[in-house]
């Protein structure tokens, strides 16, 4: 008996072994050493960035013709579960993929040296690596003049968005209607257009009507925190505002403006405008919020709030959708758009663990070249775009929907493709946009009557029209700025959201006669922590940054 | 409540198994005439070291300021800054509070109502009804947290909670209450989470000890004219009590796991200052800010209180002259 038992667990033990040697055998690739080869060769990519279907990317379209030119293939795993797990779990192992795009988690990987440096490899195999990211040459260098991944979106001119997807105060399209479309610049004008239009209107659908409401749950508190910045004419520079003259730095949760904004949803508070539940909604409750038509007004960044206005346009009723709109404090210049800025701290770099570097970087430099960049994003000529006769990229009604149908995206790859490689951003040469979401053109198809109806009320052809071009900020955005993990600095950050979180509320839901009150206790609280730890470090990017920055 | 491992379970059943034999022998005598037991007791000590004496090293981690990948040898030591931070900082004193608070009020309802719930099942004779409450009662332990926060979050909310809705309709209160804004309610909400979703599974361990209890005793108690309290008094509950006493020292022992997931998804701007315990504040200050040293220091901190408490407690038995752990 015990006999067969052994032979039986020692069969199982061979199986296991053997089972899991295969399995090694087909994932990794096959160390080469040459680059020259065009030879079938398999890399691993890991992409904690955001989740999608594993698999490989020479069974999409797209994957395939890049298989053909280089003779490589990329097999596709995406995140799953809790990003610092998965990556200090491959810290922790030292065993990483060929590729890895570690996301919010790249200061983690930097620290532990997982990156290899790119610099020559690019010198020597990446011609048009160099000429896609030449521009940003010095912004992508680290501290110690290693480049150790490359960013994305190397920019190449400027083009608006044409929709919202930074901030703005979005307004119920309804509201405006019955106004007769006014053109409105200020808080003041737009919170008094929400308040008459909810005595009016105490009920849609049956349900109270919510004046205003706002998002702030866990890390996303930042869509209330950053509004008085934005409210004052300053682009979202994370937790500071920078002084276009004399380029210093400053926290602004102390500052008057964050004080006025405060005091300002004290008092729609306490006309019983302000949505009480902002402070206790999770952020699925929030969306399901907008979504229910309930809300008159909020501010948000359109890629927050994306899912909820997109389910508001399937819904089809034209007046309970948003309008985005470039609110300041006493209508100054809006700076709601994003300058063109080049994110230096997410990017794909190459891992100690891989085999064949070369190979890779020569695979990036064949994707950097523009016609094959213009496959990435756009697709397939005459199956996914068209050309007119001045050379202009545009799409049919079919195109469009062919490209927004996700098992044909997943199938030609223009998911895979969609970002976290290589790529530009803004204009190509001839002078198309980078991507067609940014082609007028293309916006202006996705468009609905209802879309073109308001936007003619307002003189516009696209929906960033309304706001103001972006002024020039090499050092935008702040906040993307590395900050040594565990420093001095972070922790200040953390303090501050912690503070600001017990705070906001309580300044916002407070009685009018004590909202003195409470700022004060707040700022004397404030007062303790190390704000300079902050400034100083973002006073340095922001000098660093201006000296990087591409020479005009 | 928490228990340790299964070998612990028996013990707790049935405290009177682990009382040794009298008889003298020499040691070598009584290993050799146990070395079953031996045997099957040593893939857990072994696993005893593996898994928790062996990480102990980790502890060093404290001293330095640790960043991964660098070798030990490379590692900066700095002594007690870790420390130092974290006990000068009014958020950790705060969010220690907030641990003991919220554990402590675990730690009473969850045996009041654990121990009631036993006694009130064990008295039922219908059969099928006995095993549906009991089922019913452990189905909320098997839902995630997740799923469990959101259908709390739902149920306190202002305008669909049922809570308000039922409150409002009974003339309790005159408005709907923004229940999770209340910040000096989180506790009593975090406590009656837990009730809700552990109160049947941790009846489990007191059924168990209930079935152990001599039947002829109450056969007995039914002639001497016994009533159903009477019985619940003077022989379920005085049989249940060394089951109880092990028990709680055991828990007290855990007193600074508050727990995580119900804190960290109840928790929103309002109860902030309430609903963050010592689990949150390392993963805020710790881990997510790739501060494992700090995270280290206060896990060191966790399990220091821990011992203090547990051999206080265990001292305190002994006192008593009641069962005790060790």
């Amino acid at each position: 008996m015990a006999k067969k038992f052994l032979s039986v667990l020692l069969m199982l033990i061979l199986l296991i072994a053997v089972a899991g040697c295969e399995k090694d055998k087909k994932t990794s690739g096959n160390a080469g050493g040459s680059g020259d080869s065009k030879e079938k060769v398999t890399f691993t990519y890991f992409n904690a960035a955001s989740p999608g279907k594993d698999g490989n990317t020479n069974e999409t379209t797209i994957g395939k013709i890049f298989e053909d030119q280089t003779g490589v293939n990329f097999k596709t795993e995406y995140l799953v579960g809790d990003i610092n797990t998965k990556i200090g779990t491959m810290i922790a192992s030292g065993k990483y993929p060929d590729v890895l795009v570690p996301d919010i988690a790249i200061d983690k990987v930097l620290d532990a040296g997982a990156f290899i440096d790119l610099t020559e490899l690019i010198e020597e195999h990446g011609p048009n690596l160099k000429k896609l990211y030449g521009p940003h040459w010095d912004q992508m260098k680290d501290k110690d003049g290693k480049i150790n991944f490359l960013p994305f979106a190397a920019k190449h001119g400027y083009i608006k968005d044409p929709n919202i997807t930074q901030g703005a105060f979005w307004i119920q399209r309804g509201i405006l209607k019955e106004a007769g479309y006014p053109k409105i610049k200020t808080l003041d004008e737009y919170f008094a257009l929400i308040e008459d239009y909810q005595k009016k209107h105490p009920e849609v659908n049956g349900a109270s009507t919510i004046g205003f409401t706002a998002l702030t749950y866990d890390w996303r508190f930042f869509a209330l925190s950053n509004v008085p910045n934005h409210l004052a004419g300053y682009p979202n520079d994370g937790e500071v505002i920078v002084d276009m003259k004399t380029h210093k730095t400053d926290v602004y949760a102390d500052n008057d403006i964050t004080k006025r904004y405060m005091k300002k949803l004290n008092e729609l508070n306490n006309k019983g405008l302000f949505d009480k539940e902002s402070f206790v909604a999770n952020y699925d409750e929030y969306l399901a919020k907008l979504a229910s038509g309930r809300v008159l007004g909020f501010f948000d960044y359109g890629w927050q709030v994306q899912q909820s206005l997109d389910n508001l346009k399937a819904a089809g009723n034209d007046d309970l959708r948003y309008m985005p709109l470039p609110i300041t404090f006493d209508g100054q210049k809006d700076q709601y758009i994003d300058p063109p800025a080049f994110i230096n701290n997410r990017g794909v770099g190459i891992t100690v663990s891989a085999k064949d570097p070369v190979r890779i970087i020569k695979y990036f430099d064949n994707m950097a070249k523009e016609e094959n960049q213009k496959l990435m994003f756009w697709g397939i000529k005459d199956e996914t775009y068209s050309v007119d006769d001045k050379g202009k990229f545009f799409q049919t009604q079919e195109q469009y929907a062919k490209t927004s149908d996700e098992d044909y995206r997943d199938k030609s790859g223009l998911n895979t493709f969609e970002y976290y490689w290589p790529m530009g951003d803004m204009l190509y040469s001839d002078g198309n946009a980078w991507v067609p979401g940014k082609q007028p053109e293309v916006a202006q198809v996705a468009y609905t009557d209802g879309d073109k109806a308001i936007l003619e009320a307002y003189g516009a052809k696209v929906f960033s029209d309304l706001f103001a071009d972006p002024d020039d900020r090499p050092w935008y955005p702040t906040w993307s700025a590395v900050i040594e993990q565990g420093s001095d600095a972070q922790i200040f950050g953390q303090r501050k959201t912690d503070l600001t979180k017990v705070y906001f509320p309580k300044l916002v839901l407070a009685k009018p006669g004590d909202f003195d009150k409470v700022w004060d206790e707040y700022i004397k609280e404030f007062n303790t922590l190390d704000v300079k730890a902050l400034e100083d470090l973002m006073d340095k990017v922001v000098e660093d940054r201006i000296k990087a920055a591409p020479k005009k | 409540m928490q228990i340790g491992s299964k070998a612990a379970v028996k013990e707790v059943i049935n405290p009177s198994v682990s009382i040794s034999t009298k008889t003298k022998k020499s040691f070598f005598q009584r290993m050799m005439s146990q070395k079953a037991l031996l045997a099957m007791s040593l893939p857990f000590l072994v696993w005893l070291v593996i898994f928790k004496y062996i990480p102990l090293w980790g502890w060093s981690i404290a001293f330095q300021d640790f960043k991964p990948a660098r070798s030990l040898l490379d590692q900066e030591w700095i002594g007690l800054e870790h420390f130092k931070f974290l006990f000068t900082d009014d958020n950790f004193w705060r969010v220690l509070r907030n641990t003991i608070g919220m554990s402590t009020i675990n730690l009473v309802l969850g045996f009041v109502t654990a121990i009631g719930l036993a006694l009130l099942i064990n008295e039922i004779r219908h059969i099928r009804f006995k095993k549906s409450v009991q089922t019913i009662s452990y189905l909320p332990h098997f839902i995630s947290w997740v799923v469990a926060a959101s259908i709390v979050s739902y149920s306190l909310s202002l305008e669909n909670g049922i809570v308000n809705i039922v409150l409002v309709n009974l003339g309790i209160i005159d408005e709907p209450i923004l229940w999770l804004g209340k910040e000096k309610w989180f506790w009593v909400i975090n406590g009656l989470t837990e009730v809700w979703k552990n109160v049947g599974w941790n009846t489990i361990i007191y059924l168990a000890a209930i079935t152990m209890i001599d039947p002829e005793q109450y056969e007995a108690a039914d002639i001497d004219g016994a009533s159903r309290f009477q019985r619940i008094k003077h022989i379920t509950l005085p049989s249940l009590q060394p089951t109880i006493i092990i028990l709680l020292i055991m828990n007290l022992g855990y007193i600074l796991e508050s727990g995580f997931e119900a804190q960290y998804l109840l928790g929103n701007p309002m109860n902030l200052a309430y609903s963050e315990n010592l689990d949150i504040y390392v993963l805020k200050y710790g881990m997510s800010m790739g501060n494992f040293s700090l995270a280290t220091a206060a896990g060191i901190f966790k399990t220091v209180v821990s011992f203090i408490f547990l051999f206080t407690a265990n001292h305190i038995a002994k006192r008593f002259g009641q069962p005790r752990l060790f």
